[in-house]
Order: structure tokens, then sequence, then C-alpha cells
């Protein structure tokens, strides 16, 4: 980059990074509140059911439970949801899947929470349950709402595909199938509140998104803006699950009603039951190219099972649709995503939102198509990949920070190198190696509809910078980004940025720590709060040193002359002076990255400002006795636009990695049978490849100091380029994901691997 | 959770008395990775916790009388650590490589492992070649009974209330070559889907002299598999060898088990991992 910075671009050491590795950071189930009394709900142990009657009785005369609460009990509106609203916090009259809570208990202790719980007879007319989301769609089906069953659908439709495919010198069309995840944050869900002295209650709770809590615990409860503050606790965690509301409103409702503290800390089992899940999602995806390998055609049609609730489903849906083509020109498109509401536990936000199944399609479709034409991998993705100047599918035309190509030119040596001198290297008889390519994109922030992010940069008459935002660190290190960011403006160092972070009660709203979004909308909202700063000091600092605005920059503290810098003054003496005239020091910044809505009809419009990009090569080995893959090394090439935090950058793409191998090889959510970590499998630090991490910088013309994001981004080429290797290395692909070690022990077998070598 | 009394013999005498008069409201506690596990998820509700963790009559590991005998009370990072074991044992020490996580093996005890009568426990397969005994004293006295009788079916044991494990007493052997496998959906802290273990001497002539072999977590009980014994010995070990041998073993599990749904994938998985397993001794 040609333009030179001080503080960004630097690993600075992050934010309570001291305090965690000490273990003297409270998370929100180390906030132990005098006298508080423990929360536990009743659940449903019904998929789908009419609730007959609820009987607390037997409850309350449990020894140590205080109160029992129904839905009855709710002053307000009882239905949640970000986006569309049809999940009670408590059921009324019938209850969708076995994560519905029924009844919340408050008790002195633990177990008598517990034993209270158990005690709380309901009584359930049975229904019918649908599980399939294709058999949700089929007329006649039960109807999970009242609405029907399809919550949302998203198309995209340029130009003609049938068209293309009449012409076209080779078709595929094949069906991919991806599993239900669970986030498995380390943190379980947890909370606590008390009501201060002004009557407000206060909750403190481990969440992604306070801002919005405080909203729906305003509306559940029926009560003013000021009657409630949610204060963000130390959070381990969250990757989409933490966006809903989880304790936060059962702690408010035990608040409201009983005006003293208590709290609610979920078992790793209720956090599998309750919470979210990443949506498992059926591809049908037809793609056609000309005889170069140009990719001229995509048709898909997807069915994504949003379980009994919309959650963020239909941001799942929207995005997937958007993010069907991959990061490849596409002229011809129709794609058609449809969110569908079954009996399941409800899927959510999980990191990518839907792209990562997306790219498990596109990434195979494009293995296959190089296959069906003698085309190297990484050949076809060259040919097809975006460049800036093109259009995708949503008709935007992408002008800048298209660094696709960069990304797959990083990993070409890597490359060239595995398949010279690894591939072939002389192994056990019965392994067999592959090389796998994922590439991917991904639209930094919400789906074609406006996102803001807002902060407050205020110096103090001394010279002393806070800045106040909403913006939820969930250990991504938003925190510690955003300091930098304050201090790159103002001529400070990072750690001279005192943050005041995710409390409703002097924060403004940030928006939610999804999407890859914090970064990029409120990197640049904390930046304009801080240049409208900058520009007060700058202006005073004209009459003080008696130089134009524009010959004056930052630097140490200070504001000086930028040809001769020893001809300067303190920021402090600023601050003194505007404060005594009477001027602000405070200073609101906004930032909404410019987005068009997309067309109902044709998804046509411009759904991100900006998109992240990224190129995985994975190398595994494939034992084909017994079906284990070991994944030896991912390359990892990602388009951050400019990484302002190297260090969180490569931790992001680690654990991205990490991640992306349960994704591609173990993880699988069963509703009704999968209970905890002994039964769900994700990855140990002995399954981590080795990964290679390449940054490239394509800086953003409108991010903050070039950036992007690449919180999500990190996990979406994985599984597709581990899949790709296995299928390269049995010679036979695996379309459902996980490719366990059924999956892949028959692949094997009908590869014809599983015999006799010598 | 309910309260729990919880009470430290000072010897084997000791905690036997104590077991036999608590009965069945006593559980025994070693490491604790099973029973802590079980108690929280409510699979066992006992009034009393035995801890015998540090009685010094359930450790060591050594030779007495041509026999090989492990305490009870040994963790499984003592057997893997275990030079005694690498020579006269050394599938049971290779067990112990890669169970569970290092956290766990610093702290499970082999006795705990055998007792739990988890069909998966990876150290019962090594046993059941060395052909071991197990060693129980109980209010009546001592008594010594073959390893495969521990567990009358999935986490039921044949042990009276009042019993206690205190060794295992194995035919040492220096196998020319002796090997513990198991497959695991990750590659530490995982349950094993199907383990097994085995020893081999060859004759000069290349043949398969002697051949001890196990399979583990694939039957309600562990199991020596003598008919894939009886067709190895005598026969030179080929590729092809293997494979039909494979194929014999994978033919006697679903005959003790039947067809159940996880046959799809153990049934050629039993095979492919004898393979696997078998492969060095081709040659």
């Amino acid at each position: 980059m040609e333009q030179q910075f001080r503080v960004v671009g630097n690993s600075v050491p992050r934010s309570c990074s001291k305090a965690k590795v000490t273990g003297e950071i409270k998370f929100a189930a180390d906030i132990k509140l005098d006298n508080s009394l423990v929360l536990k709900t009743k659940r449903s142990d019904q998929p789908h059911a009419l609730i007959r009657s609820i009987n607390v009785e037997k409850a309350l005369a449990v020894e140590g439970v205080r109160s029992v609460f129904t839905a009855r009990d709710i002053p307000g509106k009882n239905l949640l949801g970000i986006i569309n609203k049809d999940q009670p916090l408590l059921a009324e009259d019938r209850v969708r899947s076995l994560a519905d809570a029924v009844a919340l208990v408050v008790a002195d202790t633990e177990e008598a929470a517990e034993r209270g719980a158990a005690a709380v007879e309901v009584e359930y007319q049975e229904l019918e349950a649908v599980f399939d989301p294709v058999e949700a769609l089929k007329e006649g089906a039960v109807q999970v709402h009242e609405k029907g069953n399809l919550l949302s659908c998203r198309k995209v439709v340029k130009g003609d595909v049938e068209a293309a495919f009449t012409s076209a010198y080779s078709v595929i069309e094949k069906e991919y199938t991806t599993s239900s995840i669970e986030h498995n944050y380390i943190e379980p869900d947890a909370g606590a509140g008390y009501v201060d002295e002004n009557g407000c209650l206060v909750i403190y709770a481990s969440t992604q998104n306070p801002h919005y809590d405080h909203k729906e615990v305003v509306g559940l409860l029926g009560v003013a803006d000021d009657e409630v503050r949610i204060i963000q606790a130390t959070t381990g965690g969250g990757f989409g699950s933490k966006l809903d509301l989880n304790v936060q409103g059962f702690i408010g409702l035990a608040l409201y009603h009983l005006k003293c503290p208590v709290r609610y800390v979920y078992s790793r089992e209720e956090a599998y039951l309750a919470t979210a899940k990443r949506h498992p999602f059926v591809i049908r995806v037809k793609t056609a190219t000309d005889k170069d390998g140009r990719f001229i055609a995509l048709q898909m049609r997807a069915v994504c099972n949003t379980g009994a609730y919309g959650s963020y489903g239909m941001a799942v849906a929207s995005r997937s649709a958007v993010h069907a083509t991959g990061p490849y020109a596409i002229e011809n498109v129709d794609v058609d995503v449809k969110c569908v509401y079954t009996n399941q536990t409800f899927c959510g936000a999980m990191r990518g939102f839907g792209a990562p199944q997306m790219a498990l399609a596109h990434e195979s479709q494009m293995d296959l198509h190089a296959q069906a034409l003698g085309l190297d991998p990484l050949a076809i993705r060259r040919i097809n990949g975006l460049r800036a100047g093109q259009t995708s599918a949503t008709g935007q035309l992408l002008t800048a920070s298209v660094g696709f190509q960069d990304c797959l030119d990083a990993v070409a040596p890597y490359y060239e190198d595995a398949k010279e001198n690894w591939l072939s290297a002389p192994t056990d008889p019965f392994k067999r190696r592959g090389i796998g390519i994922g590439g991917m994109w991904y639209g930094i922030g919400n789906t074609g509809v406006q996102n803001p992010s807002t902060a407050r940069v205020e110096m103090s008459p001394e010279g002393k910078v806070t800045v106040f935002t909403g913006c939820a660190d969930i250990g991504q290190g938003s925190t510690t980004i955003l300091a930098q960011i304050t201090a790159e403006v103002l001529g400070l160092g990072h750690d001279d940025i005192t943050m005041v972070v995710g409390d409703t009660g002097c924060t403004t709203n940030a928006g939610a720590t999804s999407a890859s979004r914090q970064t990029y909308i409120s990197g640049n909202a904390v930046k304009d709060g801080a240049e409208k700063l900058a520009n007060v000091l700058l202006t005073e600092a004209v009459d003080r040193l008696r130089a134009p605005k524009n010959s004056l920059h930052f630097v140490d503290g200070h504001v000086a002359v930028s040809i001769a810098p020893e001809i300067r003054v303190s920021v402090a003496k600023l601050a003194k002076r505007i404060h005594d005239k009477g001027g602000t020091l405070s200073w609101q910044g906004f930032f909404d990255p410019e987005t068009v809505p997309l067309d109902p009809e044709t998804g046509e419009g411009v759904p991100y400002a900006t998109y992240a990009y990224a190129c995985h090569m994975a190398q595994v080995e494939v034992d084909v006795l017994t079906g284990e893959v070991d994944v030896k090394r991912i390359v990892a090439a990602h388009d951050v636009g400019h990484a302002l935090h190297p260090g969180n950058v490569v931790g992001q793409i680690c654990g991205g990695v990490a991640m992306g191998v349960g994704f591609a090889l173990m993880e699988e959510f069963e509703p009704g049978k999968t209970e905890s970590m002994k039964d769900y499998h994700v990855p140990t630090v002995s399954d981590v490849p080795e990964v290679v991490p390449i940054i490239i910088e394509s800086p953003e013309p409108s991010g903050p100091f070039g950036a992007k994001g690449v919180g999500e981004p990190a996990l979406i080429p994985t599984a597709p380029a581990i899949i790709n290797g296995i299928s390269s290395a049995l010679n036979k692909r695996i379309y459902d994901l996980p490719a366990n070690l059924e999956r892949v022990i028959e692949a094997s077998i009908q590869a014809g691997h599983f015999r006799v070598q010598e | 959770m309910s309260k729990i009394a919880y009470i430290k013999p000072d010897s084997v005498g000791d905690a036997i008395e104590i077991l036999a008069d608590k009965g069945s409201s006593a559980a025994i506690i070693a490491g604790g990775t099973d029973v802590m596990v079980d108690l929280r998820s409510g699979e066992i509700t006992p009034e009393y916790l035995v801890d015998i963790s540090r009685l010094e009559e359930l450790k060591g590991i050594r030779m007495e009388n041509d026999e090989l005998v492990i305490g009870a009370g040994v963790t499984l990072s003592e057997i893997y650590n275990s030079d005694l074991l690498a020579e006269y044992a050394p599938a049971l020490k290779k067990s112990a490589y890669n169970f569970a996580s290092a956290q766990i093996r610093n702290i499970a005890t082999i006795g705990g492992n055998v007792a739990h009568c988890s069909p998966c426990g990876d150290t019962i397969p090594p046993l059941v070649i060395h052909e071991a005994e197990v060693l129980l004293s109980g209010k009546d006295g001592q008594k010594r009974i073959p390893i495969e009788q521990v567990a009358t079916g999935p986490y039921r044991s044949f042990l009276e209330p009042h019993e206690l494990i205190t060794a295992f007493v194995l035919k040492p052997r220096k196998a020319a070559f002796a090997d513990f496998k198991k497959i695991g959906r990750r590659k530490d802290l995982a349950i094993s889907r199907l383990s097994m273990a085995v020893m081999i001497d060859k004759s000069d002539d290349g043949t398969i002299s002697f051949m001890r072999f196990s399979l583990g977590a694939c039957t309600p009980t562990p199991h020596r598999m003598i008919p894939v014994e009886e067709f190895m010995v005598g026969k030179k070990p080929t590729e092809k060898l293997l494979f039909e041998g494979g194929r014999l073993l994978a033919e006697s599990m679903i005959e003790i088990t039947g067809r159940r749904p996880s046959i799809i994938y153990k049934e050629p998985a039993v095979q492919g991992l004898f393979v696997r397993m078998l492969h060095p001794v081709v040659n």
C-alpha cells in the first residue's frame, strides 16, 4: 500500500488478552450477583403438539422453587425474531420442536430449579410432525405455522439458462446435501441480571448483538427503552448462535416479576438442545460450460430447512442465492432458494450464512467440469474467476478490490509444488493422496438491506479519548481493531483509546456481530466519529499554529505542521481550548454501506458494497481400507482488503480452517439424538492440519483504511477443498456432507480401491 | 446430583469391607473418567463413592513367576511408558498411545477401563490376546477369572458389588509382530468405532506359526476371534490372505451381532482395518 500507517496494519496486543489468559476476566457465568436466583426452563418433549394444559402446582411445591412463569406471564409481545417474528419465548398453545420452552422456573438453587422444571406438568395433544423440508413443501403437508411452511424464497435470474444449456458444450447436473451443524462455541449461553436503583432491568449476557437484545426484551416486557439495559459480558464465541435471544428474555421476564437478581447458565446439553443450528441444505444444481471451460449457465433449486422458526433463515436463503455462482462470472443464472419450516430444532445464523453450503455445490461443479474437459482445477477457476469490471449475477458491477485471481495466484506455487513433489511421493499401498481447490466470495454485511453502525468518539478536556460502540467483540477482536482505527485517525497509540463496548446504557447501535461486517461497517462508523473529532481539533490547531488545515497532521498526541513537525501543539491543549470555548468534543460516527435492495423476482440489485475472496488448497490422504481422511495441509489465501490486524486475520483463517475440517468430515447434528459433545464430534487439535495462511491485500476504497472482512470467509472454502481432494484421491466424488467414515469407505469400495493391491 | 459420601479406604481389605457393607449403594472410583460422566448424566446414582485411586496395592507392573502382572490402579500413561510392557505386551502399550486424551490417560486406570464393561474399552482386546486373567478380591477371598468373563454384556459386569479388580495377569510374549489399531470419528478423544489387537509369530518358512487376535467395539463384549486365528495359522501371509482373513472376521462378527444398521460400515471396515494392521507381516 502506498499510504503509510502507524497503528493499523500492526498486530498490537489484543484488548483483554492478559485478563483472558490469566483467567481474571469475567464471562457471563462468572458474574455472581448477591442472593441471585437460578432459572431453568421446562422444554417441550414433543416435536409438534398442541398444549392442552400446563400445571405448575407440583413445580411450585418443590422445595426452593420461588416462581413458575408461562406465556400468560409475559406482559408484552411474546414473539421474537430478528427478521420475522415467529418464535415465542414461552409456548402459548402449541410446541413446534423439542427446543421450545413451555415454562420458566425460578428457584434458590440449580438443583431446585431442575427439579421444579421436571415437575411442571404439560398435557399435550400430539400433532403430526414434518422433518424433511422437501416433504414440508408438498401439498397436504402438516403446517408448522399458520402462514404455511414456505418461509421465504429468493430468486436470482439473469440471462436465459435454457438457451445456454442448448448451446453448451458440457452440461452437468448434480444434487448436494449438507448437514445441520451445532456452533459448539466454548462458552455455553449464559447471563445474569438485577434491577438497579432506578428500577432499570440490567441484564449481562453472552451475546453477539446487545442492541437487538435490548429491543426484544423491551418488546417482550412492554416497557420503555430506558427500563432495560443490556450489557454484553465477555463472550466466549458465538459463530452466529448468540445472535438470537437465548437467556436474555428469560432473565428479563424473571427480573420484571421478581425484582431480584437472577442468573441463567445453559448446560452444554441445553445449548445443544435449545439454540440455533446451521441450516441443512438440499441443492440441485445444473451448470454448463463452453468448450474452453467458461461457465455459461447455472441453474439451481435449493431448499434450506430452517426448522421450527425463522431466526436468520430468510437471510440465509437470500445470501445463499446471491452466492450460488461462487466467485465466478456466469452470464445466465436461474437460482431459486426456498427456506422452509419443519419441526426440527430451529436453524439460524452460522458463520457463512448459507455460503459454505453453496460453496460445496459450486466448487464441486467447477471440478466436475474441469474433469469433463480435461482442464486443471486451478486453470478452470482462473478462466471463470471474477475480475474487476465484471458483473455479478445480480447485475452488480464489481469495480474495485476483486482479489480472487490474486488468491489463485498465491496458491498456485503451493499447488504446483504439491502436485510435483507430494502427490506421487511413496505412501502406504492402501492410502491415496489428493489435492483439492476451493474458492469462495463473500459479501460483507447484510444482504441488500440497510445495516448501519454508529459509534461515539469522545475526547475529555484532558485529551483522553473514549470510544463508545455497541459492537460486540465475541473473541474475534473487533474492540482492538476499532481502537486501532481511532488511534490511526487521531495520531495516538492504540492503548491510548478507552473502549466502552456493548452496553445499551451508554453505547449506540452498531448492529450485529455477524456477516463479517464489524471491521468494515463499525470500523467506518468509528472512523467517521474520529474524523469529526479530528476536524475540530485541526480547526483549533489552525488558530493556534497559524498554519492552514491541510498542512497539519496528527503525530504522537500532537497536531504538527507536516513540513515543520517541530511546530506543534498537544491534542490535550487543543481539547482544553475547545472545551473552554464551549465546543463539542463528542462526535457520533455513522456508516451504512451502499446497497440496492434485490428485486423479488430477479434478484437484481446491489446486495453488498464489497466482497471478500479466498482460495484454499487441501492436501488429503485417504485410507481406502477404513474411510479415514487425514487432512495434511491447507493453504489459505484470503483477500481481506487491508489487514488492519494481521494477527487477527491469521487467527480467523486458522480457526476457520479448523471449523471447515469439521464441516467437511465429521460434524452432523441430529435433532432428538445429538445431546452434547459426547456424540457430536468437532475436530481436536490432532485433526487440524498444517495451515499456511496467506493475506492478500486488494484495498477496498469504501473500507476503513481499505479493510473488508475475513471472519466467515475463513471457513467457506475449506470443506469444498477437502471434498475435492478426497474426490481426486479416490477418483470418486462425495456429494453429501459430512464425508464421514461411512461415506468415504463407500466411495472407496465403489471406486474399486478396496481390494488386493499387489 | 444429590449428596454423595466420599470414602477413601486405606487398603484393599478396607475397601472390600466398605463395599460389602454398602452393597450396590456404593460405586468404586479410581480415575473417575467414566464415573464422573455417569454421575452427571444420572446413569449411576450411588450414595457412596469409594476412592481406590491411592491404594499402593493396586499399583505397579511386574513379572511374577513368568507371569506379567499389571495392577488395576495403573494408569494408561504408566502403561504407555512401561518398558516391561513394551517388551512383553506391546499391543497393550500401543492401545494406551492415543487412548482418549493426554489428560485422561494421566488419570484413567486399566482396572476402570475393564470394569466399566464398555464394548469399546481400548485395553480389552490387547488383554484378550494375552489371555489375561483378572484378579478379584471380595469378601469371600480372591479369585481369578478370564478377562472375557468380566463383562456379561455392554456395561454389565459379572462382578459382585463387594468385588474389586486388583490386578491383571497376562501371558507375556515377545511376539515378532504385535499391534493395536482402532478407528474413531476423529484422531483424538474419540470412542472407538472398532478396534483390534494382534500378536503374530512366523516360522522360518514364512508361514504364520502363532496368532492371537481380538476384536473390540463391534461385539457386545470383547472377543478373541479363534476362527480367524485358525484360518491364518500355517499360511503364508499375502495381501490376498489378509483380505480373506478380514472377510472371515467380518462374517464372524456378523454371526455374533446380527445385521445392525452400523454393519454397513463395520463389515468392510473390520476387513479393511484387519488388512491395514496385518499388512506389515506380508513378506
